[in-house]
């Protein structure tokens, strides 16, 4: 152990749950807010200037949320429960109105990933009703996009990310699965673009750096594996392999990109509290543009 | 100068033209030569005599005629016989004749008064005052219009003063004579004719006038009466066409007003040097010499030197040559001549300032006030070098104590400031020129009175200190926005500064400052919302007047108010950085200054609202900036954490010690920098002297008052730094020292107050986040942070239980860090876990206990009733039955011991999740607590043990609520606490006893037998063991531990037995044990102790114990109520007294009402 953990600068107490997912807001001139989805289906707001929770949310009919963002554009929150739902939230004007909602189907708990692709209109992937399958929407339309289902069998899609190349073409999308691989989806042509198994055992979560294409992702048997994306669209590992150690089993610990001189940093820590997210929020804050591309993605958390 | 109060339209005497000589109407015989114009017919002349035989009627006399026949005779009398009664017939005459009447006989009557007077020789003193008294009343009644009397009467009643040797000198006269005298002349004034009244000032007149002016003056600086002084220097200011009584007065014009003026120019020297004498005398001459001789000095200068009249384009006249001498009397008031009377009279102004500006008496304040503000009003430009001096004056005066001299001169300033600001709207281009100097005037008086205040606060006393500031807090308001521009300059910023700094030196040696302690744990919570504020008046060492600390704090919060708040706080920010010495001071600055900046407490000067326009207006940002940067320098860890006991207690010399590496502690792994505990060493040298600490408290008491300043400065917008701020303060609320503790307390009043909670307990249960969240920080960081269980303590005080859920993680911290390293920690979080279980008690207040007792209480009241023989005697051939028969009993005990150990067992067995999550929360943290206690219960550390005997104490009080917890809880402390009854320090075996009976009442049937059988035999025995040593004993023995064991136990031993209602076995071995002691040879607490065990014992069992005693001794005989029966023999009786006797005597008496009947 090299040096000690550093002292969380706040610890935001009050929500009666475990925590499963958070989101950083902290765009525009307005306070910064954290939304943060419990195990017991509540979704709170917290203010970051004031450190208490403004607004709790009580979305998904007491199933846990799973995965929460927010649209800052059209000021919407997005919530992912267990109870097969995603919610839009309307969060102007003080309210928290449920805008609408769509049925996924799935009983997993793969995370909804988001692309916002005009000032109002945005893409959502979230697995499917069937095993391997992948749905993307447009919202607020709700058109179905897209259903992406490989042909080999890869067990249930377990997360994805959902990105705009720089080089112009359609949005991208990664996506792991259960048995260990990681698939790299064209949307616009539905087709696979790179297929790699960069763990023997289940892809927990994995996050991927757009400007580097460098992406690390986790899975259950404690490993955590780097890869990049070379210009072909080729997924490639990278070498870098860590045991890490998951709080318990289904515990996947948040990791960050601390930029691209930096190299790599990831948080492994038993005790890591919603605090030590402060902390690290700190960063994004001083750093707008860390903020979009670097944001903490997961962070479970037992409260 | 009353022209209308006679109609002047009658003019009905004819003057005889020879004044001197006789009047022509009082010759020898009737005068059929009488020459009055008025008409008579013969019928009036008849009525008009028999009207004067008649007795004087309650009417008026209202004709002329009749009136001067009525008056006649005593005129005629007079003349002839100068006597004082004849004066008096006359005067009480004179009353019954109405004004117009009196009007116009006037010049009849004045002549035979004046001839009195001008009889040459001496005169009794009696009669000249009569004289004057009558004429008095007739000039006070009627005008006069001609010059030639006016200015006869003037010199012949000034002849009546002065004396007949020397005319310079006053005459050596009564005081009544002066008075009456004085009067006459005011009188005379009056009575002048507007146009006449003015040929005084004529330069002819100059001689004349001259030698009253100067008589008067003397009159008034030599008199020695005070009513003559005062009548001197208001006929003085009368003589100058100024007089301010309510009768109507002259106007003068401007012409006129001139004309008075060049008169007394002459004079002007003479006036003011002796009035100025005057006003500088004794200060016990009484006020009202020195308010009439300010205003006299105040009317002549404006009347001399008025700037319009200077102005005007007559002056320069040369005098007409044709004068004579009387032509160098004559003053011309020329350029050359204003300005060096102008430097002349501000010398005079100096001294009047300086002797009267901290004149004790408000109204001369009030009076000098005046003269300033007039001063300033009319001749601002001739006495070009004294507005200074006037301002100054009148700056000084704006925090008078005295209300109506502070609002005076709040308008007076506003007055004086309009006339600074709009120099526009005046036309005349001089004037803009003098107001722009005005102001200018008001900065360079600033700049050099910050320029000396340094040596003026070290040098001057307070009085003066006092007249300082407050003339520097009156330039402040006076320049409003304008201040900032004197603060821009450094130099003048460091003169204040350090004049600050050093004026508010606060004294630091009382001793009792560190001795003062509290229990900062334990601070109670205050139920209501009322609090009253505690006070600690601050010891200043250059200045003992509070007044003077009061001005200072005004001052700053002036600068707050106008001055740039960031200059201000940064500039004395480093001087509180600079050096200790200085801290307290620029802490208290900061301070004021920051309340001002809000504008709190700051005076609304009349400009304010104009004044505010101009400067840039703080924002509440900038002052929440300003707000943050102070707290921060205060909540660091250098000037928060400061040493403040020099003793270490006992508590902190433990905390001390647990916390000194290289033990690290912490609840997760410690990684102590070893750097930040080498200033914690440092901090905690024992080289700190008594006045060290003393400043430390001190600072902090001041450091503490300062955040609730600035939460009153910030209001509800200081609820978002309450995330910071409270718990330092909360911190210092758990503070040993009493000062410090009330200080934080005050301060958290004020806080909750500004942000707007109604109590503290509001406060701190609405922001509990953020302070749960520095603790539960700082409790990982115990070695740094030692103070984190006492904030936690001071918490659980205050609050209630709707905290419970929030603590309750924080709980969990505490005792797994206590699980983690019993031996170091434990003291420490002893503190927190007897806080907690004691507001556990609070908020759950116990039910089941009380009614157990109050069934007990129902229990042996009903004893207590008169009971059936026979039914007794069943009773009791029943149970004998019983005994020796059916073994009933018996089994009854086995049945009866077995459950609570199934219970256990069941307990035990199912103590998995399920059950203790059915628990409540205040139950669960209770038994967790109580856990621990039964480790520490063995600690080898005497205070640490007495400690959880507290809390088992209240843990068991709590958990008495639910048996099912509390008896496996019992049993498992059960043997720890066994020890601490038969083995241990008497001070444990006391609190021991208290947890026992505590127990007992809960769980009696539970404990008896363990009692009995493991705690009765050992401590009978030693008291057995101890008794004969006792009573042998000599007076040092109540110092030594076995006596203290022995009481300890004695004490506790009674209402033991009674609680745990114990059996007849036991109580017999109580007894014996006991009875010892019953002995009058036993030290006297001994056998009080011994005396309420049998009280307790007689509670149980009345019966048995009364035998007992009157076995050892009984005072009466028995005779049975029937000769069947036999009588009662007890082995007491008839023996004689001893050394229990009287022991057992008050016993019987006091339990059972027997007395010895012998």
């Amino acid at each position: 152990m090299s040096r000690p953990t550093p002292s969380p600068i706040y610890t935001l107490r009050g929500a009666s749950g475990p925590f499963n997912t958070l989101h950083f807001s902290c765009h525009g001139g307005d306070t910064p807010l954290l939304f943060s989805g419990s195990g017991k289906g509540a979704i709170h707001m917290w203010n970051l200037n004031t450190r208490r929770a403004d607004r709790i949310i009580e979305g998904h009919s007491g199933s846990s949320v799973i995965w929460v963002s927010a649209l800052p554009s059209t000021d919407t929150l997005i919530s992912q429960g267990r109870d097969m739902r995603v919610c839009l939230w309307d969060l102007s004007k003080g309210s928290n109105e449920l805008m609408d909602s769509l049925t996924t189907g799935s009983v997993g708990f793969c995370q909804c990933s988001l692309l916002e692709t005009g000032q109002r209109t945005c893409l959502l992937a979230f697995g499917g009703q069937q095993t391997e399958e992948l749905k993307i929407v447009e919202l607020p339309s709700k058109t179905l996009v897209c259903s992406l289902v490989p042909d080999s069998k890869l067990g249930l899609v377990m997360c994805v990310k959902l990105w705009q190349p720089q080089s112009g073409r359609g949005p991208l999308l990664l996506a792991g699965y259960e048995d260990g691989s990681l698939l790299l989806w064209d949307i616009t042509q539905r087709s696979i673009l790179s297929q790699a198994k960069v763990h023997p055992d289940p892809v927990m979560c994995l996050t991927f750096d757009t400007e580097i294409l460098r992406g690390i992702s986790a899975s259950s048997d404690n490993i955590l594996s780097s890869w990049i994306l070379d210009g072909q669209n080729n997924l490639q590992e990278a070498g870098y392999t860590l045991s890490w150690l998951p709080a318990n089993r289904r515990s996947l610990n948040g990791f960050v990109f601390h930029g691209l001189e930096e190299g790599m940093k990831s948080y492994g820590n038993k005790h890591s509290k919603c605090s030590q997210n402060c902390n690290r929020m700190k960063n994004v804050v001083t750093g707008p543009k860390l903020c979009d591309s670097h944001q903490p993605r997961h962070f479970p958390d037992e409260y | 100068m009353a022209p209308s109060r006679v109609s002047s339209s009658i003019v009905s005497v004819h003057t005889g033209q020879d004044g001197n000589n006789r009047h022509p109407a009082f010759g020898q015989t009737v005068p059929e030569s009488a020459q009055f114009k008025v008409e008579m017919s013969s019928n009036t002349t008849i009525r008009l005599l028999t009207v004067a035989v008649m007795p004087p009627t309650m009417a008026l006399i209202s004709d002329p005629k009749i009136a001067f026949a009525y008056l006649r005779p005593a005129c005629v009398l007079l003349i002839r016989e100068a006597t004082f009664n004849n004066v008096e017939t006359l005067n009480a005459q004179l009353k019954e004749v109405d004004d117009a009447t009196l009007q116009q006989l006037q010049e009849y009557i004045l002549f035979p008064l004046r001839f009195v007077l001008k009889v040459p020789g001496p005169k009794k003193d009696k009669l000249v005052q009569a004289v004057v008294e009558a004429m008095n009343h007739v000039l006070g009644n009627t005008c006069i219009q001609s010059w030639q009397i006016l200015r006869e009467l003037f010199s012949e009643l000034f002849l009546c003063l002065c004396s007949p040797d020397n005319p310079g000198k006053p005459a050596d006269t009564s005081e009544e004579l002066k008075l009456a005298v004085l009067g006459g002349l005011d009188a005379l004034l009056h009575a002048a004719y507007g146009d006449i009244v003015f040929k005084f000032f004529e330069s002819k007149m100059l001689p004349e006038l001259g030698a009253g002016i100067s008589l008067l003056l003397t009159l008034a600086e030599k008199e020695k009466s005070r009513h003559v002084q005062v009548a001197a220097l208001k006929f003085l200011q009368a003589l100058t066409v100024q007089c301010d009584c309510s009768e109507d007065h002259v106007v003068p014009s401007s012409e006129e007003r001139e004309a008075v003026g060049n008169a007394m120019a002459s004079f002007l020297p003479g006036i003011t040097m002796a009035v100025a004498r005057i006003i500088t005398g004794d200060v016990r001459q009484g006020h009202r010499v020195t308010i009439r001789a300010i205003k006299v000095w105040s009317k002549t200068v404006s009347l001399v030197m008025e700037d319009a009249q200077l102005q005007s384009s007559q002056q320069g006249k040369l005098p007409s040559a044709d004068l004579g001498k009387i032509g160098q009397l004559i003053v011309c008031r020329t350029q050359d001549w204003v300005k060096n009377t102008s430097e002349k009279l501000c010398t005079l102004l100096k001294k009047i300032i300086s002797s009267t500006a901290a004149h004790q008496h408000w109204r001369v304040r009030l009076e000098l006030l005046e003269l300033a503000e007039h001063l300033l009003d009319t001749c601002s430009q001739s006495l070009g070098k004294c507005v200074g001096l006037l301002l100054e004056a009148l700056v000084g005066a704006i925090n008078d104590e005295e209300p109506i001299v502070k609002k005076r001169c709040e308008v007076a300033l506003k007055k004086a400031s309009k006339k600074n600001q709009m120099p526009v709207n005046m036309e005349n281009s001089k004037c803009t020129n003098s107001s722009q100097t005005f102001t200018d005037i008001l900065s360079e008086n600033l700049h050099s009175l910050a320029t000396s205040l340094p040596r003026l606060m070290r040098t001057s006393d307070d009085q003066n200190k006092m007249f300082v500031l407050n003339v520097f807090l009156g330039y402040l308001k006076l320049l409003g926005p304008l201040v900032s521009v004197v603060l821009n300059s450094a130099v003048h910023l460091e003169r204040i500064s350090k004049a600050l700094m050093q004026v508010l030196e606060l004294d630091v040696a009382d001793v009792r400052i560190v001795e003062e302690r509290g229990h900062g744990g334990s601070l109670e919570t205050s139920s209501g919302s009322h609090h009253s504020k505690h006070i600690r008046r601050k010891h200043f060492l250059h200045f003992t007047d509070e007044k003077i600390f009061f001005v200072l704090t005004e001052i700053c919060r002036t600068f707050g108010y106008y001055g740039n708040v960031f200059l201000l706080t940064d500039l004395f920010l480093d001087l509180y950085r600079q050096s200790s010495a200085y801290r307290k001071q620029a802490a208290m600055v900061l301070n004021e200054i920051i309340r001002g900046a809000a504008g709190i407490a700051v005076v609304a000067n009349g400009q304010r609202s104009e004044g505010k326009a101009n400067v840039v207006p703080l924002s509440q940002e900038d002052l929440k900036a300003a707000v943050m940067l102070v707290m921060e320098e205060y909540f660091s860890s250098d000037h928060w954490h400061l040493v403040t006991v020099n003793e270490e207690t006992h508590r902190d010399r433990q905390d001390r010690l647990l916390l000194r590496p290289p033990i690290l502690l912490s609840i997760s792994n410690a990684h102590a920098d070893p750097l930040q505990f080498g200033t914690f060493a440092c901090a905690s040298s024992p080289t700190s002297t008594v006045h060290q600490l003393n400043s430390n408290i001190w600072q902090l008491c001041i450091q503490l008052e300062g955040v609730a300043c600035f939460a009153q400065a910030l209001g509800d917008n200081f609820r978002p730094l309450l995330m910071t701020s409270l718990y330092p303060v909360l911190e210092k609320a758990g503070e040993e020292t009493l000062l410090i503790s009330q200080a934080a307390l005050d301060s958290m009043w004020d806080i909750s107050k500004a942000c707007g909670y109604f109590s503290l307990k509001e406060l701190i249960n609405e922001n509990s986040d953020y302070l749960l969240n520095d603790i539960s920080l700082n409790l990982q960081r115990l070695s740094q942070h030692p103070q984190a269980p006492r904030v936690l303590a001071v918490m659980l005080n205050h609050s209630d239980c709707t905290l419970l859920p929030l603590v309750r993680d924080i709980i969990q911290d505490v005792l797994m860090a206590l699980d983690l390293s019993y031996d170091h920690t434990a003291s420490l979080f002893c503190s927190v876990l007897h806080a907690l279980m004691k507001a556990l008690v609070r908020w759950f207040p116990m039910t089941s206990n009380t009614t157990k007792d109050s069934m007990r209480f129902k229990q042996t009241s009903t004893d207590k009733e008169v009971f059936d023989v026979r039914q007794f005697l069943l009773d009791y051939r029943r149970q004998k039955e019983l005994a020796e028969g059916i073994g009933i009993e018996e089994d009854d005990i086995d049945e009866l011991e077995i459950p609570p150990q199934a219970v256990f067992e069941e307990d035990d067995d199912a103590s998995g999740p399920d059950v203790k999550a059915e628990l409540p929360t205040h139950l669960s943290i209770t038994k967790d607590v109580m856990e621990r206690c039964i480790h520490l219960l063995s600690d080898s550390n005497l205070c640490l043990r007495l400690k959880v005997l507290d809390v088992l104490e209240l843990c068991v009080s709590v958990l008495s609520e639910k048996e099912d917890e509390l008896l496996p809880m019992t049993h498992r402390c059960w043997p720890a606490l066994v020890q601490r009854l038969t083995a241990d320090d008497p001070l444990a075996v006391l609190r021991a006893f208290r947890v026992l009976c505590t127990l007992s009442r809960t769980c009696g049937d539970f404990l008896r037998r363990r009692v009995s059988k493991e705690i009765l035999p050992k401590l009978s025995s030693s008291l057995v063991h101890q008794a004969p040593i006792s009573t042998k004993a000599g007076p040092v023995y109540t110092h030594t531990l076995a006596y203290k064991l022995q009481l300890a136990v004695l004490e506790g031993l009674g209402s033991l037995c009674q609680s745990l209602d114990l059996a007849e076995a036991d109580l017999d071995v109580v007894c014996e044990a006991c009875l010892p002691y019953l002995s009058c040879k036993q030290p006297i607490r001994l056998q009080q102790a011994c005396l309420s065990v049998f009280h307790h014992l007689i509670q149980v069992d009345p019966d048995s114990f009364w035998l007992t005693l009157n076995e050892l001794y009984c005072p009466s005989s028995f005779i049975p109520p029937h000769p069947d029966l036999q009588p009662m023999r007890l082995s007491g009786m008839g023996r004689p007294r001893d050394e229990y006797s009287d022991n057992v005597l008050t016993l019987l008496r006091e339990e059972f009402g027997q007395s010895g009947d012998e």
